[in-house]
Order: structure tokens, then sequence, then C-alpha cells
């Protein structure tokens, strides 16, 4: 070939990995600033009507019919015998699957030095605190008399009562209050740097405030960064066993009774991947609806990024079906005359068709879509996948917690769960959710600016021989 | 014995910043006179400075220490002090497995809130006093703070200006 025909073909190869990889179209950091100011600032009259509808339907859907539920008493919701665990529990175990998202892609993914997590890692570890709100809204109203929830906490008291620290009740309290902390302080550190930007950049006014209180005077010395890693790099290695944990002592909440259905050693791992399977999925819904409604989102977030996601998404569908797989033969090969009743039950009872909806959405539409380079690179393809696979993972949860309390060892006893008030509070979680969303996403920076340039710096174009390949130094 | 005066140059790339140091290194500018403030983290070695100490993962630890004695002291102590201790089914009144999850919860909890605070120490936040700041550095520029003589002022620019500092000026405390 002609030296300069070769010379033409590798510049049209290098100007496409720059249209396709972020980490290779950089751009000034003082740009990039503006966009992400740009995209917190530009709201349109739609952003507004939708905010509102979310918090017409929080202030019933939640707060209304949680004080009707507080006045009138628990009774209002579909929770009996022998279901008393119903959607409260539900939604508590779903919002804390979602919180796993955040975790898996900043530490996990930090931990192993994957490039294209630096553009949504904080799009997901918000999800993560907003998340772990809504579980604990849920298992608050599941508390029924929530202004006693401090009789959980072991302090001297006249009411002879004594809490028992060993009970798996402690085990839940802990872990969701320690990864809730947790993952707080994870999204704040990250931010500290962005929120001095947004200080520098904005000039009077509320906003100026707030940013300079919450950038704690942060200036960028070499102090101040080194310590700042430091601890990012503590946290990324030690919140991931603490996500564990949480999803495993949530699963210790069904594993450690001797019911059918729950009784099983393989739970832990099996919720923890089903909480990545969620929240992986809940992860591009929120990328591709950010994509598609903020300003300039398109040159941070891009079709690279859910092709990455959804090969993830893929390999945690596997890993969840082989779970379930393992989960299930174990209890059918096993005989158990309770057991087999309610695996029948599960498949060909009155809520059956629900059984086979949650393997198609979270096995056979995932496998059939996301093997396709083409498909899992394409936001809407794959964020309705992710939707599709939150909708199975509810369904998961809601088929091992009524469902299966259903069937127990006493058959008087058997009946199905009918829902009341737990709807419109499970709607108001999820509305709430959606509102914090929308509005931390005009004020904060969704996009970790600082470290988008930090991985662009790393990145290179480099000839090996007569080809051009991406190499990618390790500054930190 | 001169005036010192504190001189702040900006620069947008690394290498001259770099090559800064080492000039003002060698116009006699004391390691400790000089401050970096940039918007990405640099390591230490690019600027050819020393390891900057941290106490971040000692109070880390020590708040993991911390976190195991409470945890300890609550799956440990508590049940001995209710009238009665807390027996579940034919569970020891202090059980093993429980016990741990616990005290692994504890000590993560308690580990990763000094993790948190130790940045806070060690960093000085919050603090809202005027600082020697320029707003350039967010938008990617490195800045160097350094003192000199203030009869040395114009060779220090100078010198700054050669190798690509886009703005020398006296570095003036404001508020951020």
């Amino acid at each position: 070939m002609a030296p300069e025909k070769q010379h033409e073909e590798h510049a049209h190869g290098e100007e496409h990995l720059r249209e396709t990889h972020l980490m290779l179209d950089p751009k000034p950091r003082g740009e990039m600033n503006a966009m992400v100011m740009e995209a917190m600032h530009y709201t349109t009259w739609k952003f507004w009507v939708v905010a509102a509808v979310l918090a017409v339907i929080v202030a019933v859907g939640l707060f209304y019919s949680w004080g009707v539920m507080i006045a009138e008493g628990l009774g209002l919701a579909g929770i009996n015998r022998p279901s008393y665990w119903g959607i409260f529990i539900v939604n508590t175990v779903f919002w804390i699957g979602i919180s796993h998202a955040g975790t898996f892609i900043s530490a996990i993914l930090r931990v192993f030095k994957a490039e294209f997590r630096r553009p949504f890692t904080r799009a997901a570890e918000l999800m993560t605190t907003f998340g772990l709100m809504q579980a604990g809204f849920s298992i608050f109203m599941h508390m029924g008399r929530v202004w006693l929830a401090y009789w959980l906490f072991p302090y001297p008291n006249q009411r002879l009562i004594w809490p028992n620290l060993h009970s798996p009740l402690t085990w839940d309290v802990l872990a969701i209050t320690t990864y809730l902390l947790a993952s707080t302080m994870y999204l704040f550190l990250p931010l500290i740097p962005d929120l001095a930007m947004a200080r520098d950049r904005t000039e009077g006014g509320w906003r100026k405030v707030a940013y300079r209180i919450l950038a704690l005077g942060f200036r960028g010395t070499e102090g101040e960064w080194k310590h700042l890693r430091l601890a990012m790099n503590i946290f990324a290695f030690a919140i991931i066993p603490v996500m564990f944990s949480v999803h495993t002592i949530v699963s210790w909440d069904f594993a450690a009774a001797t019911r059918p259905g729950w009784s099983s050693t393989i739970f832990g791992p099996y919720f923890v991947v089903g909480a990545l399977h969620s929240g992986m999925g809940a992860v591009v819904i929120v990328l591709a609806i950010v994509r598609g409604t903020m300003k300039n989102m398109k040159y941070f977030i891009r079709a690279e990024h859910f092709e990455a996601i959804g090969k993830l998404m893929l390999i945690i569908s596997m890993t969840w079906a082989y779970f379930f797989f393992n989960d299930y033969i174990v209890q059918w090969y096993g005989g158990d005359k309770w057991t087999n009743i309610l695996l029948h039950f599960h498949e060909a009872g009155p809520l059956g068709f629900l059984w086979f909806l949650m393997l198609a959405v979270n096995i056979v539409i995932p496998w059939a879509v996301l093997w396709n380079k083409k498909w899992r690179s394409n936001p809407w393809i794959v964020g309705i996948v992710g939707l599709l696979i939150n909708v199975g993972m509810w369904i998961e949860r809601y088929i091992i917690v009524p469902i299966s309390l259903t069937i127990n060892r006493t058959p008087f006893t058997w009946s199905l769960y009918k829902p009341g008030i737990e709807i419109p509070l499970g709607i108001g979680t999820l509305a709430l959710f959606i509102l914090l969303y929308m509005l931390a996403s005009k004020f904060i920076p969704l996009v970790p600016a600082w470290e988008v340039q930090e991985g662009q710096l790393a990145h290179r174009f480099t000839k090996y021989g007569r080809e051009t390949v991406v190499t990618v130094s390790e500054l930190e | 014995m001169a005036e010192t005066l504190s001189l702040l140059a900006v620069f947008s790339d690394l290498e001259p910043a770099a090559d800064a140091m080492d000039r003002l290194r060698a116009l006699g500018v004391p390691e400790d006179h000089l401050n970096v403030i940039s918007g990405i983290p640099l390591n230490e070695a690019m600027l050819g400075r020393k390891q900057q100490h941290s106490n971040v993962p000692k109070i880390a630890l020590g708040g993991a220490v911390l976190g195991f004695l409470v945890g300890s002291a609550l799956v440990f102590g508590t049940p001995y002090n209710y009238p009665v201790p807390i027996q579940v089914g034919r569970q020891p009144i202090i059980p093993g497995p429980p016990s741990f999850i616990v005290l692994f919860e504890l000590t993560m909890l308690i580990m990763l809130l000094s993790t948190f605070l130790g940045v806070f120490l060690d960093s000085y936040f919050p603090s809202y006093r005027p600082k020697q700041y320029v707003a350039d550095v967010s938008d990617g520029k490195i800045a160097i703070f350094f003192a000199c003589p203030e009869d040395q002022k114009d060779k220090f620019s100078q010198a700054m200006t050669a190798l690509g500092a886009e703005k020398v000026e006296v570095a003036e405390a404001k508020p951020l």
C-alpha cells in the first residue's frame, strides 16, 4: 500500500476513534466545565411540568397516604395471615437492589480501572443514595408505628424492652445504615472538586452561597488532592464488602427462616446478583434519559458507554439465571412436600404468569438483545431492556415475599395477598426517587469533569509499527 | 534582608509547570515555599515534588479499631447488662456468627466515617477564610505559588513567562 494511502487510513481510523470514545475526544477543561454547568442551568418548561406532576404524586401517594395509614393503622395495608410481609418489604428489597448500581460502577469499576466508568459514576452514585432513602421509607412504612422506631436502639430504658443486638433486625439496621452513610460520603468526596468548580463559575445568588459552603474551601492543593484520593481509594475497596453484606443480610431475613422456598444457602449471592441486575438496569434507564433530555450530555455519555454497560448486563443476567436455576433445582430435587407445593404454586398458581414473565424479562430478553453489539450500543434499546429487567426483578421479589408466604405448613391459613394502601405508597416512593434525582441533576454537576479530564490525559494514540493503537497510562 | 513577596504563575500544561518548578528551585526558592494547585490530581513525581504526607490511612485504621471496640462492647457487653439475658432457642447468650455480623458492620461503619473525617482534618475543611487562589485552576490550569524577594519580582516573573506562564501576578488572599 502506498504510504500516503496508509497515512490517510490511519488518520481516518483515529478520527473514527475520537468520535466513538470520550477519552480520545478531549475538550479544554473550561469548555467541559461550561457544558456541565449549562446542563444544570438549562431547564425547559417540560422539566417543571414533570416535576410538578411528580410532586403531586409524592404529596398524595406518599405523604398523604402514609399519614392516613398512621392515623388509621396498618390494617389499611393488605398484609395479613399468612402474608405478613407484602409490598413494603418487596419495595425495601427492590430499592436496596437499585442502590447497588452506584457502588458497583463507582467502586468495583474504579478498583479494576475500567476507564469507561468516568463520565457516569456520579449519575450512578446518586441512585444509590436516593434508592436507599426509598428503602428506608419502605421499611418504616412496614413498621407501622414509625414513631416508636427508637425502641430498636439498645439503650437503658424504663420500658423493659431489651432489644436483642444479635437478631437479624439489628443486622439489617446496621447494614443499611452503614451502606447509606458510606455511599453518601462516597458520593460527596469526589463531588468536592466539582462543587468548587461550580462555586468558581457561579456569580452570586443562593447557588453561589450553597456551592461555597459545600465546596468547603477546596482549592486543589497537592495536599487536598492527596487526602481526597487516598480516602476515595479506601472507600472504593471498603465499600465493596459493605455492598455485598447489605444484600446478603437482606437475603438472610428470608433464608434464616425455615420456610418453604426461603431456606436456601444460596440466597446471599443470588440476592446480590439480583441487586446488580436491577441496579445496572436502572443505571441505563437513567443514562438514556439524562443523555436524551439534558443539554450537552451527548458529548459525555456515548454509545460506547451503553455498549460497555450492555455487556455487563448480559453477564449479570447469565449469572442471575445460573443462581436462579441453582436455587430452583436443589429445592425441586429435595422433594420436600411443602416446597414442591410452593414451586408448583409459583408456576401454575393464580399468579403463575408473573413467574414466566420474570424469566422472560430477566433472562430471555436480555440474552436476545444484548448479544448484539449494534443493539446494545443503542441507548434507547438498552434503556428499555433495563426497564424490563427492573420490572422482572420487582416481580422476583414479589414472588419471593408475598406469593411464597401464601404457601406454608398450615394449609387452612392459605390465602392470596391483596395489597391495599401499599400501592399508592409504592408509587409515591418511586415518584420521590425520580423527583429527587431530577432536582439533584439541576444542582449537582452530574458529570465529574475532573475525572473525565484526568481520563482524557491518560489516553494516547501510539504507533506500533504501521498500526496506531490507543494506550492508557496509569496516572494515579 | 529584603521583604518577600508571594507570586502566582498560571500554566496551561503540565510540562511547562514542571519546568517552572525546576527553574524556581534553581533560583533558590526552597521546596516548602512552593505550592501547586490544580484542577486534576497531579501526583508528586510529575512535578518532582517530595511525597505529601497524609494521615488519612492512619485515621481510617484508628476508626476500624474503634469500630471493632464499639461493636465488641455492644455484642459482648450488652446481653449481660439486661436483667435477664436474652436467649434465642438453643443459641448461646453471645452467639458467634451473629456477633461477627454486628462486629463487621460497626468496624466498617466507623472506619469509613473516620476516613471521611480524616479528609476534613488533614485538609482543614471546612475553611471559608480568604485564601490565595485563582479560579482558572478549576478550568484545568496549574497555578504555582512561590515566595520571592520583593526586589527580584521582575526577574522571577520573566523566568516564569519565558517558560510559558500565561500570567504572573502577586498572589492575594481573597474570599473563595
